[in-house]
């Protein structure tokens, strides 16, 4: 019983496998895209420098809390004067 | 990039060039891989126009991290599926409340010899399994495509994934359980 089941399984493995090997079929880029993409980066130069988001973020923040100290020195002045 | 002069080149050779900047050499393991990266990325997202914005992606980072690859002897291109198999991730975490992906607008081209039904019938088939293939692991995806797109061995998988050929062989084995439990699910009706 157990064998027969096993076989089952099998077959339906092996049905599997085949269909995968015909629906799963390499599909060729299209050549524009592949020559301007090549054409890109060869243009390119060599050494790229990837924007950072966290120093990015970092930035902003350090500019708010800037802006904000400077505001409130300014208030302060004013209120003083 | 100018067109290679080189002719007898080999991936070793134009890997330790291109690591040193040849653009050359690059341009060479471009053309070498670049099907292959799209075909990957084509079949895990289901659309033209994505698959060429992340392979584009994949050849932009790989070009500006040449200088750091490390040569460990496996071949180049399975570093290029790693920055593929990340960016695609990355993908599907920024399209994550696209539920459905439109998957009729790239399929092959049926053959001029088929009857109209039974291109339906075909491509209708094709959506299934595709459908299927998406709802399995990420690891699971990239084995079956290597395995059928590429129709590597499972030591070649083991290489790109960094696994042993052992544990590709198991997993090839759960992917396959996995899938037709999907299939199931989604109401896949084999002949």
């Amino acid at each position: 019983m157990e064998s027969k089941m096993n076989d089952m399984n099998n077959n339906n493995m092996f049905g599997l496998e085949e269909k995968l090997s015909n629906m799963l079929k390499p599909v060729m880029p299209d050549p524009v895209f592949m020559n301007n993409l090549k054409t890109k980066l060869a243009k390119t130069p060599a050494i790229l420098i990837e924007k950072s988001k966290r120093r990015m973020g970092i930035l902003v923040v350090g500019a708010g809390l800037f802006a904000g100290a400077l505001t409130v020195w300014i208030i302060s002045k004013l209120k003083k004067s | 990039m100018q067109e290679s002069n080189v002719v007898n080149i080999t991936e070793e050779n134009a890997v330790a060039l291109a690591c040193g900047g040849n653009p050359e050499a690059f341009s060479f393991l471009y053309e070498k891989n670049v099907t292959r990266i799209y075909n990957y990325i084509y079949y895990r997202i289901g659309s033209a126009s994505d698959a060429e914005d992340i392979t584009s992606r994949v050849f932009y980072r790989a070009f500006g991290h040449i200088n750091s690859y490390v040569d460990k002897g496996v071949p180049f291109s399975a570093w290029l599926y790693r920055i593929a198999h990340n960016l695609i991730a990355n993908w599907h975490r920024d399209n994550l409340r696209r539920k459905e992906v439109p998957l009729e607008d790239h399929l092959d081209l049926p053959h001029k010899a088929d009857q109209p039904e039974r291109m339906l019938e075909k491509n209708q088939e094709k959506i299934l399994l595709m459908k299927a293939i998406r709802r399995i692991s990420a690891d699971r995806q990239q084995l079956i495509l290597l395995k059928y797109l590429e129709d590597l061995s499972n030591a070649e998988i083991a290489q790109i994934m960094g696994r042993s050929e052992g544990a590709i062989k198991s997993l090839y084995h759960r992917a396959l359980i996995a899938l037709r439990e999907e299939m199931e699910e989604i109401g896949y009706k084999s002949e």
